[in-house]
């Protein structure tokens, strides 16, 4: 008997110790979730931290709205000339991410067969896993010479004085009056070693899986039966797609448009081996000049600045932390952006 | 009839089909260019690359016959012949993926261990595994698990700890024995072990215990063979255990049991005697070949500015290799963790529902983090608040691994989802607990593709330039890295750090070769995660 109660007591503590150690493990698997968040919360405190000792230095008036970044010669941390650099390649690999992307995933989504799609779809995906420093070599030395056999282009596209209204002679008041075309002449210039054009195009060559696979995943999303009820109605594959399924799956592709820039606005490497290290303000009316041009983006900056100075503590240094948290805010706020359009505007199929 | 087709003809012109059938055809067309253009491109750009690298015009068309003789038409007929029958395909895959990672293995571990010292690897080795060992088998021989199955990672803990606490007096005492013994133990001993183990299983204890016997006897042998010679065995050492002794045991055990498909074992073999066969004929013939950029000094020499023919990336690749190792020993423990609570721990409903959804956004946000802003964060917390030194091995592999830790954690998370619940209901069904559940029942069926997921993360990892840059790792090191506080550099860095290089032999020649290298690490790697992943879907 007495046998008996001590073997169930002794199984019963063996339990209790099973507990507390099924607790134990517990508690360490959701010790390391919290870690997670952690993570965050360093990301933001070293950036404010260090960012607000820079602007206690600089004000951020100055930083925001300065155009000129000229941190070693003239002390100056005008942030807009880097913003506008940023700008420009992300708006110009937009322009050939966006469009490519989105035909992409209508093809796989409703054109290509299984064997097609299982081909390409990975493919694809290869644009996102080569190395930014392998993309940035390659427009260094290889796109831009590429691009620059063809230029500099200096065509005339609307000769001078094409008069599409002359007054006659005898027209006493106003003789002599010639209205014409103004006279247009497009001007490419040729392109520098480091240049906005070619680190644009490897960019936009990056993202391009980015929205393809984002909206793709819209797109198959959209039930057959709103396929079938166009069909139904007499229309091609052509108007299926382009009236049908994209439209209804445009919130998923407005949310890979959203992620895909926000990806080119964080891009680093590539820009800052194939844009060079000069920040500029944007050249006006002359727009094709920018591309032709070196330029700076605020990461290629953050770069320039860890690779000369990571061992000071001058302002700088801390510059570096200001232009991070600014990267950081942008890349946030398009984030979050785009997983609200992606929830407040989709449409639930049931 | 005819009139039939004509009034369908009339009938298509008038309601413009044709019209809208070219339309469609055109639509199509510019989706599929559309598809194409950036993988074209990109094919385009290696081209470039590979290009410059091998130098194809270099080589005298004699040479190229050659290799199609020697290599490609056997490789190719083999390759064909063994894709008819699926015994023989598996074998053959089964054999490539053996010959080759017993290749790469056996290369990173020498290579590693001797830029850390082998001294120092055998010692943290055996006190980090003989401990854990004796408790698992302690636990096997008396089926006590209830205490043991904590007690073994304590073990290795403290086993590790004792290594650091006792290493000033242990090392003079273990540098006594030559360096070759001490690869002898790092890895003759546990592959000899594992070897034994596996036969024991497979056949009998008796069995085990002479695999055991053999592959320490003959791996002596070839030491003692080569000391009699008067060369170093260290390389031949960790070869022939690491790749030698496997590779024997998958082709004889596969030659005895496999009557079918035993042929497929020649696969890889058909390719390495290709190689060998044609450069013998190339250098008897003296044929002009290839003057390509990847050679031996490329992989095995430090980085010369100057002088194309001696700029090698030996230290910046074995930086890669000993960062990316660390990172992965950081991360991927913390990012499974996190996955198993968010799939299996994390509350369904009230306050602890919304921490978990809390998590799960806070991580997808992480994900989309610039990775310059990892850097930023490196630098602050490695070299600020903790004082790190500039550029060592710890705080590249942390910066790292904070940037891998989502991709780790969501890769994870999608596997660990995709265990059926039935599985886990049966399991909870037998009374297990939810630890006894996640260990015995979830883990094990989700294993390959986190396994996938996680060499995907690596790859990701080991091409990443701009938060190593932030955190200021020397672009260009002489020596690779000595251990976990010494200073290291990684490949990308310095392909980085030469892109400004004017001379044409390092701008159309090292260059490029050297991102031959990082791509086909990244090549390797993915291949590996596409084999771990189909044998896993071909298994259920």
């Amino acid at each position: 008997m007495s046998n008996e109660s001590q073997s169930v007591s002794d199984s019963l503590q063996r339990n209790q110790f099973v507990a507390r150690k099924e607790r134990l493990y517990a508690w360490l698997i959701a010790g390391s979730a919290v870690l997670t968040i952690l993570v965050t919360v360093g990301i933001v405190l070293a950036l404010s931290v260090n960012a607000l000792t820079f602007w206690r230095e600089i004000s951020p008036i100055a930083f925001f709205t300065g155009t000129n970044w000229s941190p070693k010669i003239a002390g100056e941390y005008g942030v807009l000339p880097l913003v506008s650099g940023t700008l420009l390649v992300t708006v110009c690999s937009a322009l050939i991410a966006l469009p490519v992307g989105l035909a992409a995933a209508i093809y796989l989504s409703e054109y290509a067969s299984e064997r097609v799609r299982s081909i390409l779809k990975p493919a694809l995906e290869v644009l996102a896993g080569v190395p930014t420093v392998i993309y940035g070599y390659m427009a260094l030395v290889y796109v831009t010479p590429l691009i620059d056999g063809f230029l500099p282009i200096d065509a005339t596209v609307i000769p001078s004085r094409i008069q599409i209204l002359a007054i006659p002679d005898w027209l006493p008041a106003i003789s002599g009056f010639v209205l014409a075309l103004p006279e247009f002449t497009l001007v490419v210039p040729s392109l520098r070693t480091f240049n906005a054009l070619s680190a644009s195009i490897v960019v936009g060559i990056m993202i391009i899986p980015m929205v393809s696979s984002i909206s793709e995943d819209a797109l198959s999303a959209v039930p057959d039966s709103l396929r079938e009820a166009a069909y139904g109605l007499g229309s091609t594959k052509f108007d299926v797609s382009t009236k049908v399924v994209v439209p209804s799956a445009t919130s998923g592709i407005v949310a890979s448009y959203v992620l895909a820039l926000s990806r080119a606005i964080g891009e680093t490497m590539a820009v800052t081996m194939a844009m060079g290290m000069s920040p500029q303000m944007p050249y006006f009316p002359n727009v094709l000049k920018n591309l032709a041009e070196s330029s700076q983006t605020i990461t290629a900056a953050m770069v320039q600045i860890a690779g000369a100075d990571s061992l000071g503590t001058g302002p700088t240094f801390e510059a570096m932390f200001a232009l991070g948290m600014t990267l950081f805010a942008i890349t946030l706020t398009m984030n979050v952006l785009a997983e609200l359009v992606r929830r407040r505007f989709r449409e639930a199929y049931e | 009839m005819a009139t039939e087709d004509e009034s369908v003809d009339q009938l298509r012109q008038a309601s413009g089909t044709r019209l809208r059938e070219l339309k469609g055809q055109l639509f199509e067309a510019a989706l599929l260019g559309a598809t194409l253009v950036g993988i074209v491109s990109l094919l385009i750009l290696f081209g470039y690359i590979a290009f410059d690298t091998f130098q194809p015009l270099t080589a005298s068309a004699q040479w190229y016959l050659l290799y199609f003789g020697t290599l490609v038409a056997p490789t190719a007929a083999f390759t064909w012949y063994a894709r008819r029958d699926p015994a023989v395909r598996a074998v053959n895959a089964k054999a490539f993926a053996v010959v080759f990672g017993g290749l790469a293995v056996s290369l990173v571990t020498y290579v590693v261990a001797d830029s850390v010292s082998p001294y120092d690897v055998l010692i943290y080795l055996l006190f980090g595994a003989i401990p854990p060992l004796l408790v698992g088998v302690y636990g096997r021989t008396t089926d006590e698990r209830t205490y043991t199955g904590p007690a073994i990672p304590v073990a290795a803990v403290l086993g590790l700890g004792v290594a650091a606490l006792l290493y000033g007096l242990v090392r003079p005492v273990v540098g006594i024995a030559a360096r070759w013994i001490a690869y002898f133990g790092i890895t003759t001993l546990p592959v000899a072990g594992i070897i034994g183990f596996v036969v024991a299983r497979r056949w009998s204890p008796r069995h085990g215990v002479m695999a055991t016997a053999a592959v320490l006897l003959s791996a002596l042998l070839v030491a003692g063979g080569l000391l009699g010679v008067g060369t170093d065995p260290s390389f031949w050492v960790v070869l022939f255990s690491t790749f030698v002794v496997p590779v024997g045991y998958v082709v004889g055990s596969t030659v005895g049991t496999n009557s079918e498909g035993r042929i497929g074992v020649l696969g890889p073999f058909v390719l390495i005697g290709g190689v060998l066969a044609g450069a013998t004929l190339e250098r008897q013939l003296a044929i002009k070949g290839l003057e390509s950029y990847l050679t031996p000094t490329l992989l095995l020499e430090s980085w010369h500015g100057r002088v194309a023919s001696e700029a090698g990336v030996y230290p910046q690749l074995v930086g890669s290799i000993v960062v990316v190792g660390f990172m992965a020993i950081l991360a991927f423990p913390i990012g499974i963790s996190a996955a198993v609570y968010l799939e299996e721990y994390a509350p369904k409903s009230g306050w602890g529902s919304r921490f978990a959804t809390l998590l799960e956004v806070n991580i997808s946000n992480l994900a989309g983090v610039p990775s310059v802003v990892y850097g930023l964060l490196g630098l602050a917390l490695f070299r600020r608040t903790l004082g790190f030194g500039t550029g060592i091995v710890v705080s590249a592999a942390g910066t790292l691994g904070l940037l891998i830790l989502p991709i780790v954690v969501v890769s994870a998370q999608e596997a660990i989802r995709a265990v059926p619940d039935s599985l886990r209901e049966a399991s909870y069904g037998m009374g297990a607990s939810r630890w006894q559940t996640l260990r015995n029942v979830v883990f094990p069926e989700a294993v390959p593709s986190i396994l996938t997921g996680t060499i995907l993360a690596l790859a990701r990892a080991i091409g990443e330039t701009a938060p190593l840059v932030m955190i200021a790792v020397a672009t260009t090191t002489y020596t690779p890295p000595e251990g976990l506080f010494s200073s290291a550099t990684a490949l990308p860095l310095q392909i980085y750090a030469a892109r400004s290089s004017a001379l044409p032999e390092f701008r159309h020649g090292v260059v490029p070769a050297a991102a031959i290298v990082l791509l086909a690490l990244m090549l390797v790697m993915n291949a590996t995660a596409v084999i771990v992943r189909n044998r896993y879907e071909r298994d259920t």
